[in-house]
């Protein structure tokens, strides 16, 4: 959508129209649920950060100003406010972390639908929380170049950097020996 | 703008964004698609690999919107304020209609004040001019007469 509509629509739901409020969240919400559930493997957190990321849009709204589009600064805020959950973990629990990959799927086993997609969900999660968030921005979200890298406020040459080592560590996981195709 | 494209900028695109030339930079598509057109063999090995894991991706299904979410967001957003019944005008037209009405009722209040404090004056107690003065002016009668006339 263009951008002057985009402003218009935050204009009215700054003044409380609850058609252009929820026309957003329905446009929004999703890509931002599905960074969060990308950058965080955990549904409830990424339900939290959802919630948080649109309770300061809301709180921004009256003030807005279109320096950036909404949905860039939507996406920094919820890649901001994973970015610090991520930190907490590691802080505050090291030990209590996840294991999100099943160590059942080996590169010789026979995975199923499920497992396959279990298996690259694990994967992603345990990229780097930088070059998850550019992997899930741009091969998972269709992010352009720009997009992302303004979102995650880096460079298209260090966006590019951050994707070539995503996909490179995933191609190693995931397709050596052509066991998952 | 045209670009030139090299061999190696060609499988650093593909390593990077993948197989499908629509998700490479827009401004590198163009020369990107002549020379893998030009020479599709030098390209076919990472051309392959790029192509499974972009398939392997796009299998990842999009989270569902958990129940409630978006009735939660929702819930937390602006508000338009109700304007009152009849409009936004008040008394009069006027859009502030306590400042007359703070007006009348200290005006009251002094009436009361004067007819409350006055009798409890003795009529006989002295007044000079100038603060008689003052209070007729201020309400528009002498308290004294009015005392006096009550005692009597």
């Amino acid at each position: 959508m263009a951008f002057t509509s985009d402003l218009d629509q935050i204009t009215r739901a700054a003044a409380g129209d609850a058609a252009a409020v929820r026309a957003l969240v329905n446009r929004y919400s999703p890509g931002v649920l599905a960074l969060a559930t990308r950058m965080l493997g955990d549904s409830a957190e990424a339900e939290d950060v959802t919630q948080e990321t649109f309770i300061r849009a809301w709180k921004a709204l009256p003030s807005w100003e279109p320096r950036a589009k909404f949905s860039t600064w939507l996406h920094r805020v919820a890649l901001n406010l994973c970015y610090d959950r991520l930190r907490k973990r590691r802080e505050v629990l090291p030990e209590e972390l996840p294991d999100r990959a099943d160590p059942s799927l080996g590169p010789q086993d026979t995975l199923d639908q499920i497992q396959r997609v279990k298996a690259v969900e694990a994967a992603i999660a345990r990229l780097p929380e930088r070059q998850s968030a550019a992997l899930t921005l741009c091969a998972l979200q269709g992010h352009s170049q720009t997009e992302a890298a303004e979102i995650m406020e880096v460079s298209v040459q260090a966006l590019e950097s951050l994707l070539a080592r995503a996909r490179r560590t995933l191609r190693a996981e995931l397709l050596e020996g052509r066991t998952v195709s | 703008m045209t670009h030139s494209m090299t061999d190696d900028r060609l499988i650093e695109l593909i390593e990077i964004w993948g197989a499908d030339p629509a998700s490479w930079p827009a401004a590198e598509r163009a020369a990107g698609e002549a020379l893998l057109r030009a020479h599709p063999e030098r390209f076919a090995g990472v051309l392959a690999e790029a192509r499974a894991l972009d398939g392997l991706l796009g299998d990842l299904p999009e989270p569902e919107m958990p129940r409630g979410l978006t009735e939660a967001i929702i819930a937390a957003a602006p508000r338009a304020r109700t304007a009152p019944r009849g409009g936004r005008q008040g008394w009069f037209g006027l859009k502030t209609p306590w400042a007359p009405a703070s007006g009348f009722a200290a005006a009251a209040l002094g009436l009361l004040m004067g007819l409350t404090v006055a009798p409890t004056a003795s009529a006989n107690d002295e007044m000079t001019a100038e603060v008689q003065e003052l209070v007729v002016s201020a309400l528009g009668f002498d308290t004294a007469t009015y005392a006096v006339e009550d005692v009597e």
